[in-house]
């Protein structure tokens, strides 16, 4: 009889969940035609708000009679671009596999150095003033010192891109590692799990959100770096290169265009990329819901 | 209709002594002072049993939950777990831990989040954990066995609470402590709660002690009430539930189960002014 009576509660509250847990992550279905303008206007919007910045520029330019040196229109820009296709690929490559080693150095020291500093307060207090000094120093301001150290070429070029990518990496390093839940912390401990199972099963998945933000940021500061480094350092490829070169020679402002394009267009495809490879590795997240 | 119940089939023998603690003291230091979190605390607890520690907050029940299961350390006093240091006892994986919230895995599955425990310090447990078909039976009992495939964040609150509930229950162990595992729910989902966790208890040959500050939830779930007052934390009385086995909602209208809450209500009154 109890069984019964057990069983038959359970059922009802199982079902009545069912529709709970379905409703509760799925935003209101828009219907309707004017749910169907509403979900593409969506989609759109940031198609629109492109075509109308560069509409403006290439006509403004037109209408405002502009100078091309001082501000070519984009159609000028892209045949530049289009019209010297391989210049513009080399020297891409150059920057992206700068900015990527640097990125990628920056990620790992940062991981390690932040493994250390979630485990110890002691040396989290010891490691952030440092940490702060490195963030709030203008990079331009020691680029030539890192030069003078290194030397020209490609090896100073990484160490500006890694330095100015580290500090985010390591700091949402740190605050991602501590943000497991208390709870799933004493649970483990619990079961004695050893530290290494809860650093790897929980603290390191539990970081994954913050370290996509860090991330984010550091698409944006690696590009930075590289342009930086193969401004200092001498460099004889690269889009940092091109840009050098186009503003000692003032009539060359459309391989200057150019190669903003190109950066412009890196930084916006990681920043794609990234979201894409977020979007499912973290789907448990609260930051991919809406 | 007993035949249809597995609750009665689990035979309990609740002389074997399987808790013990002794004359156990906690002192917190604080800023200005200590605080006597526990004082000279005596309880044994048979295997099988369940048992609640009753009292309102700050008067030491989720500390000393702690202390049993090794996660706190005690000021001075001896516990043993089948005489074993609590330390030794975690250490072989003999506790099944229910946290007051549900605590689950957000980025696992509930199916990966019920036998998250039973995963870590794989090989320690000196009992068999439960395989795959116990788990689902049990998922099954609990009305989750169609969610296995969903993640936390698609779950409702006490969906979560009861993947809690099973995720201990999974480990196998002989010891099930939980630690207001229910005060976060509505008042609805947490009497049909109290229910399910009995169905499972009694599938299982586990000891459970429970810490509410619930004295009806004390009182339907439990073969013991420990009371406990604050202030310094200490045990204020032991009182044996007689009510029947197994435990109904309709027994929560007998005029037993009301004597018995009126007789802890009084208990609580005597030593919380």
């Amino acid at each position: 009889m109890s069984m019964i009576g057990t069983t038959g509660v359970t059922g009802g509250a199982g079902r009545a969940d069912a529709m709970e847990a379905l409703g509760a992550d799925e935003p209101e279905r828009i219907t309707g035609r004017i749910g169907r303008v509403r979900r593409v206007l969506r989609m759109a919007a940031p198609v629109i708000g492109l075509a109308v910045f560069f509409l403006a520029w290439q006509y403004g330019v037109k209408v405002f009679d502009i100078k091309k040196f001082l501000l070519p229109r984009p159609s000028d820009i892209l045949s530049t671009l289009n019209g010297d296709k391989s210049f513009f690929f080399r020297m891409a490559r150059t920057t992206m596999w700068e900015a990527f080693a640097g990125f990628a150095i920056a990620f790992v020291a940062a991981m390690v150095i932040a493994t250390f500093m979630a485990h110890s307060r002691f040396i989290e207090r010891a490691v952030l003033p440092l940490a702060v000094l490195i963030q709030v120093t203008p990079i331009i301001a020691y680029t030539p010192a890192i030069v003078a150290w290194q030397g020209y070429g490609f090896k100073s070029i990484i160490v500006v891109t890694a330095l100015v990518c580290f500090v985010p990496f390591l700091i949402n390093g740190v605050t991602g590692m501590r943000s497991v839940d208390a709870n799933l912390i004493e649970l483990a401990r619990s079961v004695d799990a050893s530290k290494r199972e809860v650093f790897f099963r929980l603290r390191l998945p539990s970081a994954l959100p913050s370290l996509f933000s860090a991330a984010r940021i550091a698409v944006g500061l690696a590009l930075i770096g590289a342009v930086l480094g193969e401004y200092f350092a001498g460099s004889l490829s690269g889009l940092g290169y091109t840009i050098k070169v186009a503003q000692n020679r003032r009539a060359l402002g459309l391989n200057l265009w150019g190669a903003i394009y190109v950066l412009a267009f890196i930084g916006a495809a990681a920043t794609l990329l990234l979201t894409v490879v977020e979007r499912v590795a973290l789907h448990w997240h609260s930051s991919q819901r809406e | 209709m007993s035949e249809a119940s597995p609750v009665a089939t689990v035979e309990r023998d609740r002389a074997e002594l399987l808790v013990s603690v002794r004359n156990v003291t906690k002192t917190f230091r604080q800023r200005g002072g200590n605080v006597q979190a526990l004082q000279r605390v005596d309880l044994d607890i048979g295997r099988g049993e369940f048992v609640s520690l009753l009292g309102p907050s700050g008067c030491g029940k989720s500390t000393l939950l702690r202390i049993i299961g090794g996660l706190h350390e005690a000021s001075s006093g001896v516990v043993t777990i089948n005489g074993l240091d609590p330390d030794t006892a975690r250490a072989a994986k003999q506790y099944g831990l229910v946290p007051q919230a549900p605590a689950l895995v957000p980025w696992k599955t509930l199916g990966q989040n019920v036998r998250f425990l039973t995963g870590l310090h794989r090989g320690a447990a000196a009992h068999p954990v439960m395989s795959d078909a116990e788990i689902d039976g049990l998922l099954e009992t609990v009305g989750l066995a169609g969610f296995t495939k969903a993640y936390p964040h698609e779950l409702s609150g006490g969906m979560q609470q009861r993947a809690s509930l099973v995720r201990a229950f999974a480990l196998g162990a002989p010891i099930l402590l939980m630690d207001e595992p229910f005060a976060a729910l509505d008042e609805i989902t947490r009497a049909d709660m109290r229910y399910l966790l009995l169905d499972m208890w009694g599938r299982t040959n586990t000891t459970v002690v429970f810490v509410t500050h619930s004295v009806t939830e004390a009182v339907i779930l439990s073969d013991r009430v420990i009371m406990m007052a604050a202030r310094p934390g200490r045990i204020a009385s032991d009182r044996q539930i007689d009510l029947p086995r197994p435990r109904t909602p309709e027994m929560e209208d007998t005029a037993e189960f009301h004597e018995t809450v009126r007789m802890l209500r009084a208990d609580l009154r005597e030593f919380h002014r």
